[in-house]
């Protein structure tokens, strides 16, 4: 009975403790932004200074960065540790690094917006003309809606397919121009014929991904966010645009292993392009350098297939500065001085990056091999539609490209049909917007 | 005169008490620092709301409410039962069985005992990209032997069904050397003079194993089944290279579905970490309950 007793009273102790540290905030709790103001970036003040850039690599940007933060160290005499982590665990990183309060003073980023509160407004260091440099496409994927610039456009991007040149040749199927304008019933059938004549196993690889299946949205004329910010999709077309795509996973002619295979995460598709298991490629211009280092074929960027509508879907990737790292002033610096029309023509030569800088959109970047597949790409930028600029820009497009996938997999594995893909995407997306708010 | 003498005896009891506790204290602060203490915090947390781990807003008992409201968390506790039943139940036969093969054998049982063991040393993480290659549709190894057999292709990490079943499979090939190990352990503690006496009394082998060994397993399968089911109710990182979660969150088990909301943004830790509470008053629960029926079954 004693034992019991005991025990029993351990037990209430233990729940009288526990709720006890519940009345306890486990941390600071929440307050609205502190107020910010100009600050004066003084270069010649950062000598003997270290700061951290958190980075994921396309593979030859990797160079070139090194390259470009060799000469920001010699021109300010500060220190640039560059750490490179996967794409795919980027966000988890820098969590927890936000979670640990050991925030890098930069990172490169695909969208500001899960690390809000915590980033420097560049517009206090260099001024509120400091957008005007760059792109309205590129800069409106960096601000919020009172103007605040959170991030800089380092890169633009869009997507676009690859073609396995040596494949179509060897099929007789010609590859397409710059100028071509064709249907997805025609891009099928010509990445069909190409992959039967090549005994290839799919007719078209493409990155797991709610942003390149947005392209095919875009093509069939809907968004997941419509320009007004809100849920934008057109059930019509999007049931039309995710059927196409569903029977070209059923037909195997995109794999559908590889597809379902891919869990929740992203998962590129270029492996299976470089190793010719598929003769067709929808990606974007970020692998142009990789392909032009690594591919043992020939091969060229060609335009989107058109549907409703013609052109890719626009991507960004941009830097940002950490208001809490241990050198906030020393990252933003850097973030601008990487991003100077002189250090972002080298990058994008050496990268094969598109501009985001309106000078360098103007001059043009000259690449060293390959202009003709960054001019198509350049093209594709033209042809897309507009409200695809603004989805990208929306805080609820990333939650809302991953709700895509995560839906349209049930699809693909026979769980749902495409229509209530559709409606249960529309409400899920409701739900993402109203809590980006 | 008492007093002072009392004195020395009385410290000398004190250190007498004090000493183990002085011999443990380092283990218990390194347990109180990395798992007591995060233990609590994260139960702190759970009445909390926080997209950035740092900074916290109190929504009382919301957590709950959302999570016990959410479809995706019921299937995800689906899944996890699922599997947590499917893998505890293969995990203790598979290991009762080799353990009775093992024990029986009179040469080369060192050898067989590592050899069932190793896949215990590999790294969880290696274990699912291992699975991952030979599980694969088209090119798996796996898959070469059974269509090679006649039986086509099967889709073992593509179709929802197959996926949890591959899941369970590799789950088992994992830690089924480590419960062998310990059923061997168990086996080799039965008196031998019970089984000789049997055998005189004209008792078969099965018999033997049906009416001697497995009642004086008991205790034995009991401490299995309760670790089995505390690691299937922990698994998660093989699982996460071996099929990421899916097809289309097949599965997704309760660990991933904290981790996720944990670490993937949209951020939620007040989310992930009530999933975490309702999952260790789960496996609390299971395992109080499995120490009952051990009792009960040693009274018998």
């Amino acid at each position: 009975m004693l034992i019991r007793s005991r025990s029993l009273a351990t037990a209430v102790a233990g729940v009288l403790a526990l709720a006890l540290t519940a009345g306890c905030a486990p941390g600071p709790l929440e307050q609205s932004d502190s107020p910010s103001g100009p600050v004066t970036v003084d270069f010649g003040s950062f000598k003997g200074k270290r700061m951290t850039y958190l980075y994921f690599t396309d593979g030859p940007d990797l160079d070139a960065t090194k390259a470009a933060i060799g000469r920001f160290e010699q021109a300010t005499g500060a220190t640039v540790e560059l750490q490179v982590v996967p794409y795919a665990e980027l966000q988890r990183s820098l969590q927890a690094r936000i979670t640990g309060d050991t925030v890098p003073e930069v990172a490169r980023v695909q969208d500001w917006h899960p690390y809000a509160g915590e980033l420097l407004d560049f517009t206090d260091y260099f001024g509120k003309s400091y957008p005007d440099e760059f792109t309205d496409g590129a800069v409106s994927t960096t601000r919020d809606d009172a103007g605040h610039m959170y991030a800089v456009p380092s890169d633009q991007t869009i997507n676009g397919p690859f073609v396995n040149v040596d494949a179509f040749a060897k099929a007789g199927v010609p590859v397409p121009t710059a100028t071509t304008k064709w249907t997805w019933p025609e891009f099928v059938d010509a990445a069909s014929k190409v992959a039967a004549a090549n005994d290839m196993p799919s007719a078209i690889s493409v990155d797991v991904s709610g942003n390149r299946l947005s392209t095919v949205l875009s093509q069939y004329g809907t968004t997941l966010i419509g320009a007004d910010g809100q849920e934008g999709l057109d059930p019509a077309k999007a049931e039309q645009a995710l059927s196409m795509v569903n029977d070209l996973l059923q037909q195997d002619k995109i794999s559908k292993d590889f597809w379902l295979g891919a869990g929740t995460n992203y998962k590129g598709g270029n492996d299976a392009f470089l190793a010719q298991q598929a003769p067709v490629y929808l990606s974007g211009p970020w692998q142009v350098g990789a392909f032009a280092k690594s591919a043992p074929f020939k091969w060229a960027a060609v335009p989107n297939p058109c549907a409703a509508e013609c052109g890719g879907f626009p991507g960004a990737k941009m830097m940002v500065a950490f208001s809490r790292s241990k050198e906030p002033t020393l990252g933003a610096a850097f973030v601008q001085w990487m991003n100077r029309t002189e250090n972002q023509r080298e990058i994008d030569q050496a990268a094969y990056w598109l501009p985001t800088r309106k000078d360098l959109v103007a001059s043009g970047v000259q690449y060293p091999t390959h202009n003709e597949d960054m001019n198509t790409f350049i093209s594709q930028i033209d042809e897309t539609p507009a409200v695809g600029f603004k989805a990208i820009s929306s805080p609820a497009f990333t939650g809302a490209a991953l709700a895509l996938i995560k839906e349209f997999g049930k699809v693909v594995a026979g769980q749902e049909s495409v229509a209530d893909c559709v409606a249960n995407l529309e409400k899920e997306i409701d739900q993402i917007v109203k809590a980006s708010k | 005169m008492t007093g002072r003498a009392d004195a020395p005896r009385r410290s000398r009891f004190t250190r007498r008490k004090l000493v183990p506790y002085l011999f443990v204290l380092p283990n218990m602060v390194v347990f109180g620092l990395f798992t007591i203490w995060p233990a609590i915090n994260g139960f702190n947390i759970s009445f909390y709301d926080s997209a950035n781990g740092r900074t916290f807003r109190p929504v009382g008992t919301d957590n709950y409410h959302r999570i016990l409201g959410n479809d995706e968390f019921w299937t995800v506790a689906r899944h996890t039962i699922v599997f947590v039943v499917g893998f505890v139940v293969a995990s203790t036969v598979l290991a009762t069985v080799l353990a009775l093969l093992l024990n029986g054998q009179k040469r080369g049982r060192g050898a067989l005992s590592a050899a069932y063991f190793l896949p215990v040393v590999v790294s969880p993480v290696v274990v699912g990209l291992i699975w991952n290659a030979a599980l694969q549709r088209q090119t798996g190894l796996v898959n070469s032997v059974v269509s090679a057999l006649g039986f086509g292709q099967p889709a073992w990490l593509i179709d929802p069904n197959l996926a949890l079943i591959s899941v369970i499979l590799v789950g088992v090939w994992v830690h089924l050397g480590f419960y062998t190990m310990i059923m061997l352990s168990g086996l080799q503690s039965i008196d031998s003079s019970v089984n000789e006496a049997a055998t005189i009394d004209g008792a078969g082998t099965w018999q033997k194993i049906r009416l001697i060994t497995l009642p004086l397993l008991r205790p034995t399968t009991m401490v299995v089944i309760t670790l089995a089911t505390i690691a299937g109710f922990q698994a998660f990182d093989f699982i996460f290279t071996l099929t990421g979660g899916g097809p289309v969150g097949a599965t997704t088990l309760i660990i991933q579905y904290i981790y996720e909301n944990g670490f993937t943004p949209p951020i939620a830790y007040g989310l992930a970490s009530a999933a975490a509470v309702i999952l260790f008053l789960v496996i609390f629960a299971v395992t109080f309950l499995n120490y009952l029926v051990g009792r009960r079954t040693e009274a018998m």
